[in-house]
């Protein structure tokens, strides 16, 4: 069970060392299956809200990335309604050098700065790229409804 | 409402284009349409003569009759004008002064050919004969002229209203120039080859076989001389053996059953053989008239002269001013050996297969026991020697059998691909395979099954096996080799621009490259797709091509492709050389806890190798050395034997690098040592990455990894198999990176491409 190993070991780790925004940690008693929260980043209309995400790590975890989706509702072009996260390093990029709280923190950087030419949702996607000030405005209401 | 303007007109411009269409005979003007009646009149006016003809009486005026060989032999610059002075028209007998042959050839065709015994014949010969065909005289007969009529013509301007009236003869003389008509009028060689196909006219010709009397009566239409005498639609191609030069003739002949003669005539514009039937085909008056009621009848039945159409017209006249006329003599040889009972049985189980017990290995061939062509007015004879060939239902049965057993070896493919895959699913382990091996295997198997969907649809008894062939190669061809190879390309992709050299070194130079971006199997799939179809359709285009191409060309392409398509295994045998690996002896003795159980250098399954070098030359060996294969392909014992040892040569080659190390014909100093995952960490890496202790983490469990230090004493006891280091100086353990190994080959950190092990 060396994903059982691994995963141990970086919980230890993000109790030593937390990140600044965010958190992670298990739901109950099984190692495999975690929560998470993510604080919106200040420079972004996502600002305020809180985040969470449920993570699931695979039994050959880290050779095959763990499957994270949020599990609060957000207004956003590469997340859809069911909080699928469209990421390339959860996907086909993934390297087992990489880590939970690495992960997290590029989704962070996702909410800042959204990738609208992969998008999941291509209407907020376009809305992005035609009309900055109304995604704006309509991630904020979000934000508010349902991340506050 | 622009769209809506636009769509009407659209619709208007297809109403016009349906409309302006010429009518079912192709007329589409007035030159045309006097042209056609003029040709029509002509017949209908030759059929009155015809009809009025009696056995003892000579023909009249006939276009391409009105000369005898006697007539053209006394004055050879003799016109063909109707009457001409001093014939006798009023009497018929079978020599030269009456027929248009010389009495040498009516002696030979009487006594040599047609033996007029009354054997059993089969009574339906659809079949297609293939067989050998002398020159047996150019020079020595009297050419008879044969006038064409101007009406033929087409026109010379626009202006032109109306055809010109009378007849103009082809330059005779001037007919060994080729240049003179645009095709060969002379055969010039004496040798050559003969194929003859057979059908009978009720399947030829729908008007027959759909007009009402004929269903209600059950019967052919050509009424109660059935049994007799039968109209055969004949297509006699022969050409020299280097294919420089082609003859055809496609014509009616008649069969008659019971003596097993058959007589064909050519038909054009200057020669209108369907009258000349009754008269050259009878002995007795009586045998006259039944052919001459056939003729009518054929005539009544097609409604001949009215259903001509421009297309017929132009056909003829192509025919006249390009071909030489002929007759041809034809002599069957018997079914003796069976009774008229089991000669209809055969006849019926071939049509209607019921089971009925007949023996189809068995049955004779449809066999020319001699046979003779004359030109009149070419003046050449020509003989027919062993030409023979299968009936038609069995011919395709036959090529069914051959289509079946083929797919049999499509699937036997397909079983040993996926055997191979299997072995082989590891990006790892697909990389030591040839994409270009695969590439070639793949080429063929797409061409096969596009040659396969192209003939479906031309051979209409066979399309269904064709289909399935084709369903099979292609299944093969672009399901699992295509995905063989993306999974192979992929595991390839980061040696692209990474030269010979240092992939001979193992990629140790790699991280020089520029870190590419591995593509993901979506683009490389597509991109393969795309390449695929491309190569596809342009060798499928230069292979339909070189059929036209002569036979010198064409069998020098043959040969050089087949030999080209059948070194597959020299791009695998090159890349093992690429990829290095150790004689099987030293993997047993010292490897084995490192190389996981994996004993085979080579990266194949002996099985897939043996098995698909052992399917794809059955065919190759099959069509170059069985006598009558259905492609009638030339044999060529040499040539199979050869290819068969090259074949033999590079499995040879594969079963040395799997013996004695994959790189053994190389020269050791050319041999740059294969990329070492187990090595000391230099001191330097240590300084700058390391953590204490002479240890580093592990990017994959995240636990550390003691490493063996050169310069520090105390890490001397550390073995250095239990940790990797890569290229790009990064360190695992040999467990954490040889698992991530199997799923992709780059580093886990900074995404560099990996040597594989």
């Amino acid at each position: 069970m060396s994903s059982l190993k691994r995963i141990t070991k970086e919980l230890n780790d993000l109790g030593r060392d937390p990140p600044t925004s965010c958190s992670a940690g298990p739901v109950g008693d099984d190692v495999y299956h975690w929560q998470a929260s993510i604080m919106g980043p200040p420079d972004s209309p996502y600002a305020g809200g809180v985040f969470f995400l449920s993570i699931h790590f695979p039994t050959d975890y880290p050779f095959k990335p763990p499957k994270i989706s949020f599990t609060t509702k957000i207004y956003h072009p590469n997340i859809n309604a069911n909080g699928n996260i469209c990421l390339d390093i959860l996907k086909d990029q993934w390297s087992p050098a990489l880590t939970i709280s690495k992960v997290l923190l590029s989704i962070c950087s996702l909410l800042t700065d959204a990738n609208p030419d992969d998008p999941l949702v291509p209407e907020i996607a376009h809305l992005y790229k035609t009309d900055r000030a109304k995604y704006e405005a309509t991630a904020r209401e979000w934000t508010k409804k349902y991340a506050i | 409402m622009s769209t809506d303007n636009s769509r009407i007109i659209f619709f208007i411009i297809i109403l016009l284009f349906f409309l302006s269409s010429p009518s079912g005979d192709g007329v589409t003007s007035q030159y045309e349409f006097i042209q056609l009646e003029t040709l029509k009149s002509q017949l209908k006016y030759e059929y009155e003569v015809f009809r009025e003809l009696s056995y003892d009486q000579n023909f009249r005026n006939i276009t391409g009759l009105k000369l005898a060989y006697h007539d053209s032999k006394e004055n050879p610059n003799l016109n063909a004008t109707y009457p001409l002075p001093h014939k006798d028209y009023s009497s018929w007998k079978p020599n030269e002064n009456y027929m248009m042959l010389p009495q040498d050839i009516i002696d030979k065709v009487q006594d040599n050919i047609w033996n007029r015994k009354q054997t059993l014949f089969p009574p339906n010969i659809t079949s297609n004969l293939y067989g050998k065909i002398n020159l047996t005289d150019n020079n020595k007969y009297t050419k008879i002229k044969m006038p064409i009529a101007n009406f033929f013509d087409p026109p010379e301007s626009f202006q032109d209203e109306k055809p010109a009236d009378g007849e103009h003869y082809l330059a005779v003389d001037e007919r060994g120039d080729a240049g003179n008509h645009g095709e060969l009028h002379n055969v010039s060689w004496s040798y050559g080859i003969v194929d003859v196909s057979i059908q009978h006219l009720d399947s030829v010709e729908n008007s027959l076989s759909l007009s009402p009397a004929s269903i209600s009566t059950g019967e052919s239409q050509l009424g109660e001389d059935d049994s007799h005498w039968k109209i055969l639609h004949l297509n006699v191609n022969f050409y020299n053996r280097e294919e420089t030069e082609k003859h055809s003739l496609s014509t009616k002949g008649i069969y008659d059953i019971w003596t097993g003669r058959i007589l064909i005539m050519s038909q054009s514009a200057k020669f209108h053989s369907l009258f000349a039937f009754p008269h050259y085909l009878a002995n007795t008056e009586k045998e006259f008239n039944q052919v001459k009621r056939l003729i009518e009848k054929y005539w009544n039945a097609t409604n001949y002269a009215e259903s001509l159409t421009m297309a017929n017209l132009q056909h003829l006249s192509d025919e006249a001013n390009t071909k030489c006329e002929y007759f041809g003599f034809l002599q069957l040889e018997p079914w003796d050996q069976f009774t008229p009972d089991q000669i209809r049985m055969i006849d019926e189980e071939l049509k209607w297969p019921l089971g009925r017990p007949i023996n189809r290995s068995n049955l004779p061939p449809i066999r020319l026991h001699n046979a003779l062509l004359y030109s009149p007015d070419c003046g050449l004879s020509l003989e027919l020697e062993d030409v023979h060939g299968p009936r038609y239902e069995l011919q395709v049965r036959t090529i069914r059998i051959h289509l079946l057993l083929g797919v049999l070896l499509f699937l036997g493919q397909i079983y040993l691909l996926l055997c191979q895959m299997n072995f082989t699913n590891t990006p790892s382990s697909v990389n030591k395979i040839s994409y270009w091996c695969l590439f070639m295997m793949n080429l063929v198997d797409g061409c096969l099954a596009m040659l396969y969907f192209l003939a479906s649809p031309l051979l209409q008894e066979l399309y269904l096996p064709l289909c399935i062939s084709a369903f099979a190669c292609f299944i093969l061809a672009s399901v699992f080799e295509i995905r063989y190879m993306i999974s192979v390309y992929a595991s390839q992709v980061n040696e692209q621009g990474v030269g010979i050299l240092t992939l001979l070194r193992g990629g140790s130079e790699a991280n020089t490259v520029v870190n590419r971006v591995i593509p993901d199997e979506a683009s490389i799939s597509s991109s393969l797709y795309g390449r695929f179809f491309f190569t596809l359709i342009v060798s499928i285009f230069i292979l339909l091509s070189s059929l036209i191409w002569p036979k010198e060309i064409r069998t020098i392409f043959e040969y050089s492709v087949l030999v080209v398509l059948n070194s597959y295994w020299v791009p695998q045998i090159c890349r093992n050389a690429v990829k290095g690996s150790d004689p099987r002896r030293r993997r047993q003795n010292g490897y084995q806890s490192l190389q996981n159980g994996d004993t085979n250098c080579i990266p194949l399954l002996w099985s897939f190798i043996i098995g698909t070098s052992v399917l794809r030359l059955i065919p190759i060996v099959y069509v170059f050395t069985y006598p009558s294969n259905v492609f009638r392909h030339d044999i060529d014992v040499r040539f199979a034997v050869l290819l068969s040892l090259w074949m033999l040569f590079q499995l040879l080659i594969l079963y040395s690098q799997d013996l004695l190390g994959s790189r053994w014909f190389l020269p050791q100093h050319v041999i740059p040592d294969g990329y070492h995952y187990h090595r000391p960490v230099p001191q330097s890496i240590l300084m700058e990455y390391g953590s204490q202790n002479n240890c580093f983490v592990c990017p994959i469990c995240m636990v550390d990894v003691p490493v063996y230090v050169e310069e520090t004493e105390e890490t001397h006891k550390i073995d250095a198999q239990s940790y990797m280091i890569t290229p790009c100086s990064h360190i695992f353990h040999t467990e954490c990176l040889e698992n991530w190994m199997s799923y992709k080959l780059q580093c886990p950190v900074c995404r560099a491409p990996l040597p594989p092990l």
